[in-house]
């Protein structure tokens, strides 16, 4: 018998492909390795994001599902959530301890029954809906607070990048 | 394509030295003599060996680990660079014994370590790669094999060398190797359990406590070395700084395996004591998915107090993280014990010390006879208390009450103490009938011996009082906004409505709520309630004025 991360991970890949979730492709890189899985992202409809198809890379640790995997945008991104190098900075990303924010509460924090799909969902929302007071890109924040226009275009920037169009 | 490069460089360079040197003497023995005393020669030498080792390094890591992953690469970096420095701070304090043999003695120990370094990832990584094939177990057998070999030799010849010539650098080779075989011990076990866990079907639950004690006796034993290497350090020679950060870390590994240990220990007391094993019933219940592993669960499912329902082992594991359920985030140490009785609801709704309490009834059953009379212990209720608020709950047996939590938590899972449960609870509600019969019986010796007349005079104020609110709330209503609803229902309803006019509600109110003043406007005298009513008709009038 494997791993117990490894048979929950091929538990969950199963679960995904049989049953997708709209809007989201996420499976391993190589089917040799479990542990770093890459993932596409349709950005949600009706959000400055929309239309655009944002990659991802996930990198779960050797303890997963008692730790959380850590999730990195591949392409080009602009949001008050994503670090400039791409890191995600979501509460369910975060196991309950550390906070690098300092505003989260531990429900929300990372717990075995999380999944990839929650995970991804949470992307979707989180892209459709920033959370402006953890400024993981203060700039981002900044700019969606008091330039939503401004913040806008750059989004549809992003999009048209993601879809080789610039 | 680098390394192509500095191994063509470095073998021109070699072959330009000694041809150089083999033209000017013409001679072997003499060309020797001129290699070694011209220094460029011997740098171009040196670094010529040193390209061999690494491709000899490259060469066996071909041969036992085939591809590296890049994050095995990442690490063998890293952790490079570290023993790198600490061998030059190791430099420092034998520069006495400097010499090439001593610099090809460190480089030797170095290229070891890495291999060693090496085979653990790969074991690490047995757990997490979907697929072994036989060349691995080979591969892996082979190479511990060669390792535990040169380790015991270098143990050997350093204790020899230091035997026959005293302190000197070999106690700190004989102490690095003595590390590296206890790193090779931890990687065989680590192997072997693995290996034993890939042939078995089902998982193997104790496999992780078997880790965890080995992780802990592998530090303990490491921090022992390293604690006996640094005294002897400092007595022979000076302190050993190049050995501090590899103590620093074996330290704090050691402390955390010992906190594993502790905290897991903790964890399957918790599991064993309090919470019950799930029933193949509620198993079914559920949707029999573990969702730690998302597994079915078939045996060795454990409830937690919030119903939720995990495999022993998955929870195990999740415990030594964090004591909540992982469903709901309850804190499962701070949470009471699951209730007695589930089924059997309390009489007295608002009894958080009942779930307590039931349990610990078990050892000594309720006696079958007469119940014992309801308030052995409390005196007699003061007459005001019974009409002012609802009677006091009835207080429990006293011999219930001696119990720690300890005792109530080993009865956690007994199928008895349900019963035992209802029985007390039977008995509660017993004395909590027996109690409002006795207050039924004082509240009608309280009416027997009001006087008569006190109670008509009181009925007289009630409907006086009642008049009276029907008219203040008109004489309001002029002055209210009209979209302000309250005042028409109080009306009917002379209670504490909110109105607009707030100092006519609350000066009104307080005399007059008619369904509570039961007897205690009978002891009012006669002029003080007079007395009252005319201070209301003037304020009254007063508010008229005022409009």
């Amino acid at each position: 018998m494997a791993g117990s991360a490894l048979r929950r991970l091929m538990a969950e890949y199963k679960q995904l492909t049989i049953n997708p979730p709209e809007g989201i492709i996420a499976g391993p890189i190589n089917e040799e390795n479990f542990f770093e899985w890459e993932a596409l992202i349709t950005g949600p409809e009706g959000t400055c994001f929309e239309g655009g198809i944002f990659p991802a890379k996930l990198h779960f640790p050797p303890d997963y599902p008692l730790s959380p995997p850590k999730m990195e945008f591949t392409c080009e991104m602009f949001h008050p959530n994503i670090y400039a190098d791409g890191r995600v900075c979501i509460s369910i990303l975060h196991a309950p301890g550390d906070d690098p924010m300092g505003y989260e509460s531990s429900a929300e924090r990372w717990s075995p029954v999380q999944s990839v799909e929650k995970i991804l969902l949470s992307v979707v929302s989180m892209l459709a809906e920033p959370n402006d007071e953890s400024g993981a890109n203060v700039d981002a924040a900044k700019m969606w607070r008091e330039d939503r226009e401004q913040f806008n275009k750059i989004a549809e920037k992003l999009v048209r990048k993601t879809l080789s169009l610039e | 394509m680098k390394a192509l490069l500095a191994t063509v460089i470095s073998l021109g360079l070699t072959t330009v030295v000694i041809g150089n040197a083999y033209y000017q003497k013409k001679q072997f023995y003499p060309s020797i003599v001129y290699l070694t005393n011209s220094n460029p020669s011997m740098a171009v030498m040196y670094l010529q060996a040193f390209i061999l080792v690494l491709l000899v390094g490259k060469l066996l890591r071909k041969i036992f680990f085939g591809q590296l992953r890049p994050a095995e690469f990442e690490h063998l970096i890293e952790r490079s660079w570290y023993a790198i420095t600490e061998t030059c701070l190791a430099f420092t304090v034998f520069r006495d014994d400097f010499n090439p043999k001593f610099i090809a003695l460190f480089t030797l120990l170095l290229f070891l370590k890495a291999f060693h370094w090496l085979a653990e990832d790969r074991v690490d990584y047995m757990e997490r790669s979907p697929v072994i094939g036989l060349l691995f177990h080979v591969r892996i057998l082979t190479l511990l094999m060669l390792l535990a070999h040169a380790d015991f030799y270098f143990i050997h010849h350093a204790y020899q060398f230091t035997a026959v010539k005293g302190p000197s650098v070999q106690l700190v080779f004989g102490f690095e190797y003595s590390i590296l075989i206890i790193m090779i011990v931890n990687i065989l076990i680590k192997y072997v359990l693995h290996a034993i866990d890939s042939r078995w079907e089902a998982p193997w639950e104790s496999k992780a406590a078997v880790l965890l004690y080995t992780e802990l006796a592998i530090n303990f034993l490491k921090v022992l070395l390293y604690i006996g290497f640094v005294a002897v350090m400092v007595r022979i020679y000076t302190l050993p700084l190049f050995a501090f950060r590899p103590m620093y870390e074996t330290m704090r590994s050691f402390k955390k395996a010992y906190n594993d240990v502790v905290l897991s220990r903790r964890a399957i007391r918790n599991m064993n004591t309090l919470y019950p094993d799930a029933t193949p019933a509620e198993l079914a219940a559920a949707d029999n998915e573990c969702i730690i592993c998302r597994e079915e669960m078939h045996t060795g499912a454990k409830k937690l107090p919030c119903n939720h329902i995990f495999h022993a082992a998955c929870l195990r594991l999740w415990f030594q993280r964090q004591q909540t359920c992982p469903t709901c985030r309850l804190n499962v140490l701070r949470a009471p014990a699951p209730e007695a009785a589930a089924g059997a609801p309390g009489p007295a709704a608002p009894a958080p010390p009942l779930a307590g309490l039931a349990p610990h009834a078990a050892p000594a059953p309720p006696p079958p006879g007469p119940v014992p009379p309801p308030f052995p212990n409390m005196p007699p209720p003061p007459p005001m208390m019974a009409w002012g608020m609802p009677p006091p709950p009835p207080p429990r047996p006293a011999s219930l009450a001696n119990l720690t939590t300890a005792e109530l938590q080993r009865m956690e899972g007994n199928e008895r103490r349900n019963i035992e449960a209802r029985l007390q609870l039977l008995r509660e509600i017993q004395a909590m009938l027996d109690a409002s019969v006795l207050l039924m019986q004082q509240y009608s010796t309280v009416v027997a011996n009001l006087p008569q007349n006190n109670v008509t005079v009181s009925t007289q104020t009630e409907t006086r009082i009642e008049e009276l609110t029907k008219e203040s709330p008109s004489t309001t209503q002029g002055k209210s906004e009209p979209d302000v609803v309250p005042t028409t229902s109080s009306y009917k309803q002379p209670s504490p409505v909110p109105s607009t006019s707030k100092t006519i509600v609350t000066e009104d109110t307080s005399p007059m709520q008619p369904d509570t003043t039961t007897p205690v406007d009978t002891n009012r005298d006669k002029t003080d309630v007079d007395a009252a009513d005319e201070l209301r008709r003037r304020r009254l009038q007063k508010f008229a004025l005022d409009k």
